[in-house]
């Protein structure tokens, strides 16, 4: 994604729309002393909590080993990183000295205190659609949070990447200003859902593909993209996984981390859920709610028996006397955990027949969980999967996925396993 | 460090974070029971319970186990009578007994999830523990036998 | 007798047989046995031994509880020896099982020759634990009978008690209040009354081993376990390949940022067991092993790191080439004279690849001087072989070297050939601190004494009606024997010495007329690696050819396989059989390949592309014979060449079944490694290394391979002998022939893999390799 976002600046600085630079001017707004924590009502910053783990911004913006919220989070690109910033109410190195108005023009206009344009790494093109009631939340939150001394190591995106004032260009282009309205004909829980997952929630910034400029394709809206080696699947009617993704399964997926019928969430996806799990069961469903409209599973519902048959079959195929290199793998690594008998699979089983990941139309996913595994932290709590990226070749690997496949679903081969596979191991080394 | 809870005891290990579990178990926490065989997850001698479920400790480092519970084949059952070590030794399956303890531990799991397992359940979650004796015969009927005591006890009580 | 009692008299200490003939008697002083160790976790830590006990001889003694402590000097991998020998003893000595204890005791000159292998154990223990536990009872009926004030006559040992009338004693008792001083010669041993096989009490009745509630919770102790008090870790860098390396440069920079790396040393082995060896040091396991990727080791390499399988396989069909090279181990007269006069004669190669022992527990060894001696801790099967290596490499005298005792993750041959605790042993002293040398299962791999490839050649002239004139069997493969104690090694009819344990199986009991059998060692094999004995050795590629041989011969003699080989079996001549190992003969061949035939439905119908199909073995030796025969039934998807393996009937005449219930398992385990080896594993050499290095590509036999089995037992009270591989043997030949039966294809070559099945089924040669 981020890649896309620098290949959009230099673009539009290499046809050098010069004036845009006029266009661009921000005011700083003035610094303010850090108000007292005392200051802010108790269930406003109780309700900001909430919402701040519904905009995952620890992910964000806390390093690695890191104190929460004290930024410094490397987001890298091929051209550079730029690093997330301290968001604790430290006065020098925070957002102390922002003034509620500074904090909200940061959320509803990706512009900092002191009138710079943030690059959308930062998702302020959601976080527009966020109320005002809920902004004064989290700025509540954040201002109450223990103050941390950090700043942010620079950014490495070379000149004239840097000039953020490009940055009002791809404003013209990709932002829509204005907070979310609700939409008519639709109930008060869908557009909860809606208001949850377009705003805070951000979730098409990973779900949909990007055009060449970086902006989210909207004739392609939550079409599923590939984010850093992984994919963010798709969250339209054209997701792939066997069994639809009904309101409950979503529910069930958003609140626990997994759906029987789908699998478990992993890589970025496990820090929404961690985020997520600071909204009440009311939020969450409005969310499964909204997607479940979205994805017109309920329409497929009535096929749901046939497919789960389908599915299980597939996954109790005999892998004959002498199985194939995949199978051997499978049978020896993997199926412990991963066999499922009878008629419907086990929750503490994922079934790979089922899995939105092995019938996902790229094999990203599926080679960072083979190569890393899936902490106890991750997505569905206390469950884990060790990582096969030192026990497995490359060999191995691509014949396990070129098994399972071809054995577990309906869709064609994946194509360039190998090179994923590389690239895969490249991006996380350590992989443990 | 890493905190975890080591068949229902608390433990703090002051190691690398990718030390395999197996090795913290072994080595650092003086249980010997969990084995090493081939390293890479395949063959399942190092079997362990963790948060309740059969892993493989070889290739689980220690980093991954931060405040889970894990269980071995010392704490399956406080006096070795679990229904499962009971018909091993009933059934008189282990020859060498180097891979048993990752069986037992593998078996544990399978007889949860299902609690009358056929032979093709045995066939598959069972396939990952290779038994280089081969006692596989004996596996299969142990783990029949402990279920059946278990679905006997269930229904007692 | 055997191979083994000629290499006994050559290594047992002069004086060590006459001293095995008395009876030392210890009331009032004991002999302690435990091997204390301070730290040390042990084998078997109930080996407490009371201060005053009674040892009638060096393979028991009892304390004043009455307890019965048997001295277990083979290795305890899987057999469940220790059980069936402490049977032997307490059956005889007449005490309740309750009370036997097992001791697995570490090298002491006084065992005499330690080995474990062979499936020998029983069968050579019988004799003198019987002995010893028969004069144990007769000195406790003479002491009971004086405490009791009875005549012995009118006492009977039972249960750990003498009796007499309404009176008794306890062993125990007798053993606090006795003088059970007592010496006998070694004729006396010999004379000793022994009873008779209707009265024993706990010799053939079911059982449960003693080794096993150890195995279930944790606590069964193995030589990965040991530990001591301020030992560092080291994990070897192997050279590429085996033989002929040495070191050229050794970089350890990048591994200095090892947390608890401490340094990198090349081996400097006199014993010549690990040349070109690197070993890294650390202070934890985890630590050494990632150092150890990080160590730069350049070798220089030599011949061997060109050789590959086909190679091997090459050489040795040339080496069969030559009428004038190896061994001639059977040589009857007229075997020219025998084809010459053939109405037809059957020419046949067999191919059999490359085997690795992958027993589970890689090898391992803790090594450190103490008071000037050296300890090992490790499993071992072959103690004796390896005592003298270790002295050698470390400099100083085989009685400054000791073998601690642990349970084997697993034997299956590979810890007959201890050469991985030498490693161990140098590690040690170059660093002048206690050295735990573990493997990685690669390392355990590449350092693997394998089972060599083999190439086979036989022949058979057939006289009128199929009439079977003369048999040539040339046997090529590396030797284990040769490579490692060729001392062990007999002289053939030629003068030539030969390893009988790679030829073993071609000298069979069926009566071929003129009978020529020659083993010719591979010397190009023997140059790359080091050939290794794995269960079952020679029979497991002799036998292959043999009964893959004879199945060809029957069809070609147009008779049925089992009446063809019946016919044979005529249990005449050499064949008749001599007490008290061979009583019988082949006609207990005979019979077990009746039963079999019997019981697998030979002759009756089958559905399409199914076959059953029939081999023998008479186990390891001509001296030991275990008879055996098995029927495989299977069936071939033509398409695709898969071979199912659905069912194994196996019948088996082990005479006497000391513990009935691992018999069956040795023979339940011995049978699927027999299917593993026919159909699941098997790698080939590359550039002087085995391919394959762990498990995710070696593909022995696992849970879902395994097909049904029946498994029967004759009931006998012959001399007991081994069962620790017969199973193994039988068991490829017959699916081999199985496949013929199924579908007309001739499977020449084990592993037998789909593609081979294919080519077999357009009739041409397996590609082999």
């Amino acid at each position: 994604m981020l890649k896309r976002i620098v290949i959009t600046v230099v673009v539009l600085a290499l046809v050098g729309i010069g004036g845009l630079f006029a266009l661009a001017w921000r005011p700083s707004l003035a610094p303010i002393d850090p108000p007292a924590a005392s200051a802010f009502p108790q269930d406003l910053v109780a309700r900001g909590k909430q919402l701040a783990g519904a905009g995952y911004c620890a992910t964000c913006h806390t390093a690695k080993g890191g104190q929460v919220y004290a930024g410094g989070f490397g987001l890298e690109s091929g051209f550079g990183t730029i690093y997330s910033t301290n968001i604790t109410p430290d006065p020098d190195t925070g957002i102390g000295r922002w003034s509620e108005a500074a904090f909200a023009r940061a959320m509803h206009d990706g512009v900092a205190r002191d009138g710079a344009h943030l690059f959308p790494a930062f998702p302020y093109t959601h976080f527009a659609k966020v109320s005002d009631d809920d902004v004064k939340a989290l700025y509540a939150y954040f201002m109450t949070r223990q103050p941390v001394k950090a700043v942010a190591p620079p950014n490495t995106l070379p000149f004239p990447l840097s000039i953020r004032a490009l940055q009002v260009g791809w404003k013209l282009l990709f932002f829509d200003k204005g907070v979310y309205q609700a939409q008519a004909g639709k109930s008060e829980e869908w557009n909860r859902g809606a208001y949850l997952a377009e705003g805070l929630g951000h979730c098409s910034a990973c779900h949909t593909p990007r055009n060449g400029l970086g902006g989210e394709r909207k004739d392609a809206l939550y079409a599923g993209a590939p984010i850093e080696g992984w994919l963010a699947p798709a969250l339209n009617a054209s997701n792939p996984a066997p069994l639809p993704w009904t309101q409950d399964d979503l529910y069930a997926y958003l609140r626990s981390g997994a759906s029987v019928h789908h699998g478990v969430a992993a890589g970025s996806m496990s820090e929404v859920i961690q985020g997520l799990a600071k909204l009440p069961d009311a939020d969450v469903r409005a969310i499964a709610v909204y997607f479940a409209d979205r994805n017109g599973s309920a329409a497929q519902a009535a096929n749901a028996d046939q497919a789960l048959a389908r599915a299980m079959a597939l996954a109790q195929r005999d892998p004959g006397v002498v199985p194939e290199h995949g199978a051997q793998v499978y049978l020896s690594a993997c199926a412990s955990c991963h066999y499922n008998g009878g008629a419907a699979p086990l929750p503490a089983r994922p079934e790979l027949a089922l899995s939105s990941t092995v019938n996902g139309p790229d094999p990203g996913s599926f080679i960072h969980i083979v190569l890393g595994g899936i902490g106890q932290n991750d997505g569905m709590p206390g469950a884990y999967m060790p990582g096969f990226g030192k026990s497995l070749s490359d060999e191995d690997i691509a014949a396990l996925a070129a098994y399972l496949r071809g054995s577990r679903t309906m869709q064609p081969p994946w194509n360039d396993v190998p090179a994923a596979i590389a690239g895969a191991r490249k991006q996380s080394p350590a992989a443990p | 460090m890493t905190t975890f809870n080591l068949n229902g005891r608390p433990l703090t290990i002051d190691a690398a974070d990718d030390t395999p579990l197996l090795w913290v178990i072994r080595d650092l926490a003086g249980m010997k029971g969990t084995k090493f065989g081939c390293g890479i997850g395949m063959c399942g001698a190092c079997t362990v319970h963790l948060n309740g479920r059969a892993v493989r400790s070889c290739i689980t480092p220690l980093a991954a186990v931060a405040d889970a519970s894990i269980i071995t084949i010392e704490g399956l059952d406080p006096q070795g009578q679990h229904p499962l070590q009971k018909a091993w030794i009933e059934t008189q399956t282990p020859q060498c007994g180097y891979c048993q303890s990752g069986q037992i531990m593998q078996a544990a799991t399978l007889i949860k999830d299902y609690p009358n397992p056929t032979d093709a359940d045995i066939d598959a979650v069972m396939n990952g523990n290779l038994c280089r004796c081969m006692a596989y015969v004996r596996i299969r009927k142990a783990i029949k036998l402990a279920a059946a005591e278990m679905q006997g006890a269930a229904a007692h009580e | 007798m055997n191979k083994f009692a000629k290499y006994q008299d050559q290594a047992v200490p002069a004086g060590l047989m006459s001293r095995r003939g008395f009876l030392i008697g210890a009331a009032g002083t004991g002999f302690t046995l435990a091997f204390a160790g301070a730290g040390l976790v042990l084998a078997d830590p109930a080996t407490a031994v009371a201060q005053h006990a009674f040892e009638p001889t060096i393979w028991y003694h009892i304390d004043q509880d009455g307890i019965v402590t048997v001295n277990i000097i083979r290795a305890e991998m899987g057999q469940h020896v220790g059980t069936a020998l402490a049977r032997i003893v307490a059956d005889e000595l007449e005490v309740k099982w309750e009370s036997v204890r097992l001791d697995y005791v570490d090298t002491d000159p006084k065992w005499g020759l330690m080995v474990t292998g062979g499936s020998w154990s029983v069968w050579q223990s019988f004799p003198y634990l019987s002995q010893a536990g028969a004069a144990g009872r007769i000195a406790l009926i003479e002491e009971g009978a004086k405490l009791l004030r009875v005549g012995k006559d009118a006492c009977v040992a039972r249960d750990g008690m003498i009796t007499a009338g309404h009176k008794s004693i306890s062993y125990g008792d007798i053993v606090r209040k006795g003088n059970l001083t007592r010496s006998y010669s070694a004729d006396q041993l010999k004379a000793m009354p022994l009873k008779k096989p209707a009265d024993r009490r706990l010799i053939g009745v079911p059982t449960k081993a003693i080794d096993i509630p150890g195995k279930t919770n944790g606590t069964a102790r193995y030589g990965l376990d040991a530990e001591v008090a301020g030992m560092v870790y080291a994990r070897p860098k192997l050279p590429p390949t085996r033989n002929g390396c040495s070191v050229t440069s050794i970089d350890d920079s990048a591994a200095k940022g090892v947390k608890g790396y401490i340094k990198s040393v090349a081996l400097d082995d006199p014993s010549g067991t690990v040349p070109g060896w690197v070993v890294v040091y650390a202070d934890s396991f985890t630590a050494a092993n990632h150092a150890a990727d990080k160590v730069k080791v350049v070798w220089a390499t030599g011949e061997a790191a060109k050789v590959s399988e086909k190679d091997i396989l090459d050489h040795g069909a040339k080496l069969i080439d030559d009428p004038k090279g190896g061994s001639l181990v059977v040589a009857d007269e007229g075997v020219e004279q025998a084809f010459a006069a053939a109405k037809t004669t059957l020419e046949r190669s067999y191919t059999t690849s490359t085997v690795l022992h992958f027993q589970l527990e890689p090898v391992n060894a803790l090594a450190f001087e103490k008071d000037g001696i050296w300890e090992i801790h490790t499993g071992n099967q072959w103690q004796s072989l390896i005592l003298p290596t270790l002295a050698k490499a470390l400099g100083v005298g085989e009685d400054k070297v000791v073998l601690r005792t642990y349970l084997l993750g697993g034997g299956f041959g590979r810890r007959l050939n201890g050469d991985y605790s030498v490693p161990a042993a140098l590690a040690s002293k170059a660093i002048g601190k206690p050295v735990k040398l573990v493997f990685t299962r690669p390392d355990d791999v590449h350092f693997d004494s394998p089972r060599s490839a083999s190439v086979q050649r036989l022949r058979m002239a057939f006289g009128e009606g199929g009439k079977v004139l003369g048999m040539e069997h040339h046997a090529t493969a590396g030797w284990p024997t040769q490579v490692m104690i060729p001392v062990f090694m007999p002289k053939g009819k030629n003068g030539e010495p030969y390893d009988p344990f790679s030829i073993s199986g071609a000298d069979h009991w069926y009566t071929v007329g003129a009978h020529r059998v020659r083993a010719i060692s591979n010397d190009l094999a023997n140059n790359t690696f080091r050939p290794g004995w794995l269960r079952s050795v020679g029979p497991g590629w002799t036998n292959w050819a043999l009964e893959s041989f004879m199945d060809e011969a029957a069809h070609a003699a147009g008779i049925d396989p089992v009446a063809f080989r019946l016919g044979l079996l005529d249990a005449q001549g050499k064949n008749a059989g001599t007490a008290p190992n061979a009583t019988g003969g082949a006609a207990r061949m005979a019979h077990v390949l009746k039963r079999a035939a019997e019981k697998a439905g030979w002759g009756g119908t089958l559905p399409q592309d199914t076959g059953i199909g029939v081999a023998t073995t008479f186990g390891q030796e001509r001296d030991m014979p275990t008879w055996c025969a098995c029927v495989a039934r299977v069936k071939v998807d033509r398409a695709t060449g898969v071979v199912k393996l659905e069912k194994l009937t196996l019948v088996v005449d082990a005479g006497t079944l000391v513990h009935p219930d691992g018999a069956l398992a040795q023979t339940e385990g011995a049978a699927l490694w027999g299917v593993s080896m026919a159909l699941h594993e098997g790698t080939e050499f590359v550039n002087g290394q085995v391919k394959d290095s762990n498990l995710n590509t070696y593909t022995p036999l696992r849970m879902r391979d395994v097909p049904e089995l029946d498994i029967e037992f004759v009931q006998s009270t012959e001399v007991p002998v081994g069962l620790g591989e017969p199973g193994t043997t039988v068991v490829g030949p017959a699916i081999g022939n199985a496949i013929f039966a199924a579908v007309g294809a001739r499977l020449r070559h084990i592993p037998i893999r789909p593609a081979d099945v294919l080519l077999a089924l357009k009739g041409e040669p397996a590609k082999g390799v």
